[in-house]
């Protein structure tokens, strides 16, 4: 029984769950004839996904925010200040380089756990909530490093952001294709990661399903601190120090790719996160493109916001069209 | 005709709307005289409401012509509506919180001086205004600030200072104390001696014969008729409300009444919902009846842990349970069907598949991970059994009609293994055919040894399917009828108070 509504959703369907990709294809070509086929070439590439680990990463963790129907502007602070936590406890304290790491991580979720409870518990909305933590953690990573970066980080940890396995596959992009294979398993074939979906989608019908709507939101905001922690440990390797400054505007670039990964607006058959993987490649494959035309940087800035208007208004459009078909 | 038309402000002649599967009004006429208090009267889906939404503009009639103050009328806007003289006010208040009654009565038109608003002439206007309809209330309070009541008056004397010649209220009485309705019915009384009809809209017969002029009845979507009120009596008015016989739509009961599933022991929220006690057993079906309102939503969510309660106790097979959320009812085999399928009861992005599995997810994993082909199976099973008419179980729910999505909801409650289940207003917004396929499913249900509690404000429904009924009135059970007792008569007496235990 295919009734013509089905049909129309049907090809919706497949339009929104290859749209980011036939946008990263539409780019792909854009590029290769402005600015030739050196695009692709090997040291290019290698260099678009270095660069984009950090974000991308970021970027999964806000995928599980914004599919349970919040979302986290600290992830920026909390990357910067993970990375200055963990080169303090190297360097100042000494302590070894993974216990650091371990440490670090633990630290980020237990700031994650903090927002999750503002939001749950004392009903913060959590676009407050989390720009609140993002001032917080601001100001604690300039209490620890004084606004001076911590330098001459161990060798071992260097690796997280530099290193190389068999001399060609980056670390950080190994880091970022097993955490997106990782989430969209657990977003796809775990409970609680169906639980995500549904509480994102509709809380009430989730609590009355009897799904534990508060703990589901409070284990992803810890989740999603420890990711931008880890994101945080990725960039003071690759930056092979402590920055205080270093977040800048990841926490803006992480959302623009989940939404231009348009993950969210069609919660419930995509897993959200490789869309998410998609959305990050475009924008660094946008961000190349104009570095390899010799364009501004500033420009890029203007570039971005307008990419994240636009995938908003898409996401947007997306969601309705799909309420109303 | 003509001569007749002078004396009536509002002349409706063959109204007709129709929704899918609904003949929500057919060919409805009827007058409304200037200066009179007109009670429209019928029972929940009557279609008072649609008429209401016409004459506001918020939906366009399909057939039929409105006759306004002699001239005949299209009313396509709420703003046209307010021009032409004629106010609605709604259940649900206009009023602004933030601002005083003042501003609330002169939004969008102050009063002004050299471009600024004079803020001395409207609470002045405001006050007379007041001060004419009897209205004792600071026109400086803020809105926020005051009861429901109050609210209230503030919106009738916002349509009066339209030049409202007509005022419809729709169940103004409906949260108000005792007390209250009776200042709002004095200023409806007066609105009336001051020449502005009143068309109002209430269940509750009491207020009828204390403040119309004459009741005018809709059942079905049909015009009944209209009565002078010292022409009639309370017996004779909800006769012309219900007065129909039932029609042969409900599958025969013979289920076999097994154990006690669910015992409620005084169970109240601290309000306005006290004292509910009652039993339902395996292979059971209990209505639960009474006007919207009466408390039966509220009963259900806080048995099923939805909302708290403060007072009373839940057995199920007899040993009392803690249910303080919706997981606990649902690990001690109890089920909801919210009354909004689409905001309480389904993900409407997602499949009918997803929707099936999503309460008892654990069903369908092997070792903590979902098995899809497990779950596949699951819904299919499920499409077949309850015939739910859907391309495959992948497509979206929201993609399906209101019969099939109810249905999608039933096989969720279905793969929870639920004992016990409450289905609140289950058939509501489904076609007749649909319908009629629920009544089966409930009734197989029941003869699988389910205990099932249908609350249902449609009379014939929770005659035609349950065997046994409990009526609510203001948040108590009013009345307990057997299936030997079954009228309508009967249950709409407990249902507006009329009839006391």
């Amino acid at each position: 029984m295919m009734t013509p509504a089905s049909s129309r959703n049907r090809k919706t369907e497949i339009v929104n769950g290859l749209g980011v990709w036939l946008i990263l294809i539409a780019l792909f070509l854009v590029l290769t004839l402005a600015v030739g086929p050196e695009v692709f070439l090997g040291t290019n590439l290698v260099n678009v996904i270095r660069q984009i680990c950090v974000v991308g990463v970021m970027a999964v963790g806000a995928t599980f925010v914004i599919l349970c129907g919040e979302i986290d502007l600290s992830a920026g602070a909390m990357a910067a200040l993970s990375g200055c936590t963990s080169a303090y406890l190297m360097v100042n304290t000494g302590l070894d380089v993974w216990v650091s790491v371990l440490l670090t991580l633990l630290a980020g979720m237990a700031a994650g756990a903090v927002m999750g409870a503002a939001v749950t518990y004392l009903r913060v909305q959590s676009f407050i909530a989390t720009l609140g933590m993002q001032y917080a953690l601001t100001g604690i990573v300039l209490l620890i490093t004084n606004g001076s970066p911590i330098l001459n980080l161990p060798k071992p940890y260097l690796i997280i952001g530099r290193g190389y396995v068999l001399d060609v596959i980056p670390v950080p992009a190994i880091i970022l294709f097993v955490l997106v294979f990782l989430s969209a398993f657990v977003l796809k074939y775990t409970k609680f990661g169906r639980d995500v979906m549904a509480v994102g989608e509709n809380h009430a019908a989730a609590r009355l399903s009897g799904i534990n709507v508060t703990q589901t939101k409070l284990i992803v905001f810890a989740l999603a601190g420890g990711i931008s922690a880890l994101s945080g440990i990725m960039l003071a390797s690759r930056l092979s120090s402590g920055q205080p400054n270093a977040a800048g505007d990841l926490s803006l670039q992480a959302l623009a790719a989940v939404y231009v990964g348009g993950g969210t607006a069609m919660a419930g058959t995509q897993s959200g996160v490789i869309g998410t993987l998609a959305g990050t490649l475009i924008i660094g494959f946008i961000n190349n493109g104009m570095n390899l035309l010799e364009i501004n940087s500033y420009y890029q800035k203007v570039v971005l916001g307008i990419v994240i208007i636009a995938a908003v208004a898409l996401d947007t459009y997306r969601a309705h069209a799909a309420k109303k078909a | 005709m003509a001569e007749q038309n002078k004396d009536l402000i509002l002349e409706l002649q063959g109204i007709s709307k129709s929704f899918p599967g609904v003949q929500a009004l057919d060919h409805v006429s009827f007058g409304v005289r200037r200066g009179e208090v007109l009670a429209l009267a019928g029972e929940n889906g009557a279609g008072k409401s649609t008429l209401m939404k016409i004459l506001s503009g918020s939906y366009r009639k399909d057939a039929g012509t409105i006759v306004f103050d002699g001239k005949e009328v299209e009313i396509d806007s709420p703003k046209t509506a307010e021009r032409l003289g004629l106010s609605i006010i709604h259940q649900e208040l206009n009023v602004m919180q933030n601002l005083t009654a003042a501003e609330n009565i002169y939004l969008g038109r102050q009063p002004r001086r050299h471009g600024v608003i004079d803020w001395k002439k409207m609470n002045a206007d405001a006050a007379a205004l007041f001060a004419r309809l009897g209205i004792d209330l600071d026109v400086t309070a803020r809105a926020g600030s005051l009861s429901i009541a109050q609210q209230q008056m503030v919106e009738i004397a916002k349509a009066v200072s339209f030049d409202a010649k007509l005022v419809i209220m729709d169940e103004p009485t409906s949260s108000l104390t005792a007390q209250e309705t009776n200042i709002l019915l004095e200023i409806i009384r007066g609105l009336s001696a001051g020449g502005i009809a009143v068309i109002f809209i209430t269940h509750r017969m009491d207020e009828i014969f204390a403040a119309a002029d004459r009741a005018a009845v809709l059942r079905d979507g049909a015009y009944i008729g209209t009565r002078e009120i010292s022409e009639i009596d309370v017996s004779g008015l909800i006769s012309m409300m219900i007065g129909r016989t039932l029609t042969q739509q409900y599958p025969p009961r013979n289920a076999r009444i097994g154990e006690c599933l669910l015992e409620v022991e005084g169970l109240g929220d601290g309000g306005r919902v006290q004292d509910i006690s009652f039993r339902v057993h395996a292979g059971e079906v209990l209505g639960l009846a009474g006007l919207v309102g009466a408390g039966r939503t509220e009963t259900a969510r806080m048995i099923f842990g939805a909302d708290r309660k403060k007072t009373g106790k839940i057995l199920l097979r007899g040993r009392e349970v803690s249910i303080r959320s919706p997981r606990d009812a649902i690990r001690n085999g109890l089920a909801l069907v919210t009354e909004d399928r689409k905001q309480e009861g389904l993900l409407l992005r997602q499949s009918v598949q997803a929707n099936t599995v999503m309460v008892a997810l654990e069903k369908i994993c092997r070792r903590k991970i979902i098995h899809y082909p497990s779950a596949r199976r699951a819904a299919e099973a499920y499409v077949k059994d309850l015939r739910i008419a859907t391309p495959s179980v992948d497509q979206r729910a929201v993609f399906l009609s209101g019969g099939n999505q109810q249905k999608v909801v039933l096989a969720k409650w279905l793969f929870s293994d639920a004992e016990v289940m409450i289905l609140d207003e289950p058939t509501r917004g489904i076609d007749v055919g649909s319908k009629r396929e629920i009544y089966e499913i409930i009734n197989r249900l029941a003869e699988g040894g389910k205990a099932i509690v249908v609350i249902s404000s449609e009379m014939e429904e929770v005659m035609g399917i349950s065997d046994r009924i409990l009526v609510m009135y203001e948040g108590r059970i009013a009345g307990e009828v057997r299936r030997e007792d079954f009228s309508q008569q009967l249950i709409s007496e407990f249902a507006i108070g009329g009839r006391k235990l």
